[in-house]
């Protein structure tokens, strides 16, 4: 059984609140968004998540620009990512660990048409 | 953190009110009798009067002189992240409105004059992380307060004259879940409600009651599995994914004490069960109380009837988007409420099932809902894999929260429509049950035009009970603001391009448009000040069901900010 910790935001003491956090989280089974060593499932996340905005699992451009041959870098996405565009993306910074957002951008990159 | 006051009456609170700067009105007291009476001149709660009409009886302004309709005032909230989605409320010459980040205004109704303003300090770091965030659809006033949901999960009550604090009560640990208020709240009998978001985070969607004077919690409803009944509706603990809520505000039935309330869908919105949704799938079971309509007693929270509107939706299409419009047909006491499907229930006081229509054209979710038994017919349940035929309606439903108008003179219900479907690609996930990322959808999709046909939005002028219609007008895209409708014989629809239209509330003529500067997804008001009528509407443009709009519709929409928005307020000139 995984335990879940979660990152708070920085305005929080960081540990304590992480901790009550980790214990006050119900039991649960593997999740999409799981913590650090576990593979994220991008495919999954896309179906539960990303999707509301990057359509047709990032292929195609809706709300959101399309990911599918994205011209933007790593660096790029991976801000984007975790600090997200106010009025038109979350942020993500306390979900995802890099690793995880390393898995997301390999997965964009990876995209082809269906 | 919260603040206790002790309770001081508007009496006495008058006699302070003179020593204080601020208010240069006098404001009369709010109380439940003034609320149900819905005043001639006032605007005391989002639906209006606790009957829902969006209606006001002003008759100043009317068919023979609205074409001599001109700005009297406007205001810029400012930092109208996603546009302006608030419904103002007026009391005694006084109109109290929310912009993003609940941000509280109390404006001078004939003149504009800023009397107070509130910004309360919200977690910039959560909102941030937020995906239906950060707008804020409005007030309740009651009791000497101003009562306004956070994003952050509290319930602000801010002194009626002077914006000071006078409780700030935390009712969600919006921290952990995620999720918040974006809807206003509804004062009734001594107690401020309140729902919770929850359609698509792992929650159960509680709905609260606090009490006005002080602030303490009184009773919370869970949406998700709140009784053992309904813990039974949710095989394999799929309760644990959740979804539910009360995002928008019901009404009250002063008759029974019983608080009306729309729920929101289950999560995951889409499931691969197949046809056999009872025991195969993400959420095996009807999935209680989500997608329903409850009557809930005011003072303890109990359940004292439901209908479920849609037994395991599987298409997102909540029940919590619609207004509860109380009107009497033949001796019948009915309620007409909303489904987000498009389809329009009406109930007698108990939520009995008295009839079932749709305003939309394309809708194939369903073949059909029986009117006498509320059954789902033909219903369309997914497995995994592409679906054929597109879904209708879309995601962003048949009707949304925007509310409709009933007219007590006309007999009329007008109501807006949306034509629009969807491609849907159910993907089998994982459940969802700790609050990480955003939201549980379940599927991939995009926006698709009806078949054979465009995308586009309608007002309706229907009998509230039958369905039948007497005229429509049609709208290239879909409008997204609320319907107001007066004594003057007028429909005012303020649509997503910008223009706000008034039009003959017996034909269906249009009599008079002006443009606002920008898209509208918000409420409008009427009242009187002064001796002078006044129609006061929001514009601003941003919210989840617009974020299509640019992509698909192109236009205005590639340029229309969504980052901005004004109260607009007329006057005859």
């Amino acid at each position: 059984m995984v335990k879940l910790h979660l990152d708070i935001m920085r305005m929080l003491p960081a540990l304590a609140a992480a901790a009550t956090l980790a214990c006050a989280v119900p039991a649960r089974a593997q999740s999409a968004a799981a913590p650090d060593n576990d593979a994220l499932n991008v495919e999954q996340l896309f179906a539960t998540t990303c999707g509301w905005c990057h359509s047709d699992g990032g292929r195609s451009a809706g709300k959101g620009p399309q990911l599918m041959d994205t011209k933007r870098s790593d660096d790029f996405i991976r801000d984007r990512i975790k600090n997200g565009k106010t009025g038109a993306m979350p942020a993500f910074d306390t979900t995802f660990s890099d690793a995880q957002i390393d898995a997301i951008i390999k997965y964009i990159h990876e995209l082809k048409p269906e | 953190m919260k603040k206790q006051w002790g309770y001081f009456s508007l009496s006495v609170g008058l006699a302070i009110g003179a020593t204080l700067a601020a208010s240069s009105t006098f404001a009369q007291t709010v109380d439940t009798a003034r609320i149900e009476a819905g005043g001639q001149n006032d605007w005391l709660t989002y639906h209006g009067s606790y009957k829902s009409y969006h209606y006001s009886p002003l008759a100043q302004i009317n068919t023979s002189n609205v074409s001599n309709l001109g700005v009297a005032w406007i205001h810029i909230p400012g930092r109208s992240t996603r546009g302006l989605q608030s419904m103002p409320l007026v009391a005694d010459g006084v109109l109290y409105y929310t912009g993003s980040y609940s941000r509280v205004f109390a404006l001078n109704g004939a003149t504009g004059e800023v009397l107070w303003s509130y910004f309360p300090e919200l977690d910039e770091a959560l909102v941030a992380r937020q995906t239906h965030s950060p707008y804020n659809r409005g007030v309740a006033i009651g009791d000497g307060k101003v009562y306004v949901g956070t994003m952050d999960g509290r319930l602000i009550a801010l002194d009626m004259k002077t914006g000071k604090v006078a409780w700030d009560t935390k009712l969600i640990d919006s921290q952990k879940l995620t999720v918040g208020f974006t809807g206003a709240p509804l004062y009734a009998k001594g107690s401020v409600i309140i729902g919770a978001q929850g359609g698509e985070w792992p929650g159960r969607g509680p709905i609260f009651a606090v009490d006005a004077a002080t602030g303490k919690k009184k009773w919370e409803f869970l949406t998700v599995a709140g009784t053992d009944e309904a813990m039974k509706t949710w095989g394999n603990d799929s309760w644990r994914t959740g979804g539910g809520g009360g995002w928008m505000p019901g009404t009250y039935d002063t008759d029974t004490s019983t608080i009306w309330w729309g729920t929101a869908n289950p999560a995951p919105l889409y499931d691969w069960s197949g046809s056999d949704y009872k025991t195969q799938g993400a959420r095996p079971g009807d999935n209680l109380y989500t997608s329903s309509v409850i009557g809930l007693d005011i003072d303890t929270g109990k359940l004292k009837f439901y209908h479920q509107e849609l037994p395991h939706d599987a298409w997102d299409f909540d029940s919590a988007v619609g207004e509860f419009v109380m009107l009497d047909r033949d001796g019948q006491k009915l309620v007409v409420h909303p489904n987000k499907s498009g389809y329009i229930f009406v109930y007698d006081r108990s939520a009995g099932l008295k009839n079932v229509w749709r305003i939309t054209q394309n809708s194939n979710f369903v073949k059909n809902i029986d009117p006498k038994t509320g059954e789902l017919i033909g219903r369309r349940d997914f497995s995994a894999g592409k679906v054929d035929e597109p879904l209708c309606p879309h995601i962003s439903g048949g009707v949304s929260f925007n509310a409709g108008s009933y007219n007590p003179k006309t007999g009329l219900y007008y109501k807006l429509g949306q034509e629009w479907c969807m491609t849907l690609d159910i993907v089998k996930t994982t459940p969802v049950t700790a609050p990480q990322a955003q939201l549980n959808i379940g599927a991939n999709f995009k926006i698709a035009p009806p078949p054979g046909g465009e995308i586009y939005g309608h007002l309706d002028a229907r009998d509230p009970v039958t369905g039948a219609k007497k005229w429509e007008v049609r709208f290239p895209e879909p409008p997204l603001a609320s319907v107001l409708s007066t004594g003057g014989n007028l429909v005012f629809v303020p649509d997503s391009r910008g223009t706000i239209h008034a039009y003959d509330a017996e034909s269906g003529t249009e009599l008079w448009s002006h443009a606002d500067g920008t898209g509208h997804q918000g409420g409008i008001v009427s009242y009187s000040a002064g001796g002078k009528q006044y129609i006061a509407v929001t514009a601003g443009f941003g919210g989840m069901a617009s974020d299509d709009y640019a992509p698909t519709f192109g236009g205005v929409y590639k340029s229309m900010p969504r980052d901005d928005g004004a109260l607009i307020v007329y006057s005859l000139k």
